[in-house]
């Protein structure tokens, strides 16, 4: 199945913003996270937090075909 | 109102878009671009969001204040892209019956929006620029070491 990735503050800038990704039935978003800083181990000093369709999750939320999944740092709006 | 937006807050919009005639109370909150953050000198902020999550995590973030206290109406609006010294980043407007509520509500909504809403400053001062969450998390780990060592 397919997903779409984005990436924001810190991991856009080293990432990219984005894009499509295939990934195996019942993949975890934990799971994904982990095959991404396997291939770029500088992520895993990262503290990622997981979004999917526009929802906080945990990691073990499992994905869907077509999920929008995001990984961001910790947010930090307001003045 | 829940938005980001690249424009300059406007404040006037804002009231007019909580305005209720059965409200009494009407509270203004605005984040605005220190000169000084942590000893440095700060030459502007600059945000990143994700809107579409940004704005529908503002409606959620409304819709419970509305459960906990007996509001009119909320804005919650934030700017993103740079946004030089002394200028507004967020503004949160509550509208309600009385002030007491009003105020709660606007108090409790910027703690949660500082907490939830998914937007990213990036500090930009004399000398260099840095995510500022990031270093918010790793102060936190250390305090939390620190805590453990003892």
């Amino acid at each position: 199945m397919r997903v779409r990735l984005r990436f924001f503050a810190v991991l856009r800038e080293r990432l990219g913003p984005g894009g499509e990704r295939s990934v195996a039935a019942g993949t975890t978003v934990g799971a994904l996270w982990d095959a991404l800083v396997a291939e770029r181990p500088e992520l895993g000093a990262v503290r990622v937090r997981y979004a999917v369709n526009e929802r906080y999750v945990e990691r073990g939320h499992p994905l869907a075909d077509r999920d929008e999944v995001a990984f961001f740092p910790p947010v930090s709006g307001g003045g | 109102m829940f938005r980001v937006t690249k424009a300059p807050l406007d404040v006037p919009r804002l009231l007019r878009a909580v305005g209720d005639p059965r409200a009494g109370a009407t509270v203004v909150f605005l984040g605005t671009t220190r000169r000084e953050n942590a000893g440095r000198a700060v030459v502007r902020l600059e945000y990143e969001a994700y809107a579409s999550m940004a704005t529908a995590e503002m409606r959620r973030l409304a819709a419970a204040a509305a459960r906990r206290w007996p509001l009119r109406k909320v804005a919650i609006v934030h700017r993103i892209g740079p946004v030089p010294v002394g200028e507004a980043s967020v503004a949160v407007v509550v509208s309600a019956g009385h002030r007491a509520e009003a105020f709660a509500a606007c108090h409790w909504l910027i703690d949660r929006v500082k907490e939830i809403v998914p937007i990213w400053k990036k500090e930009h001062f004399r000398g260099g620029e840095a995510w500022i969450g990031l270093q918010r998390a790793a102060a936190a780990r250390r305090r939390a070491a620190r805590r453990g060592r003892r």
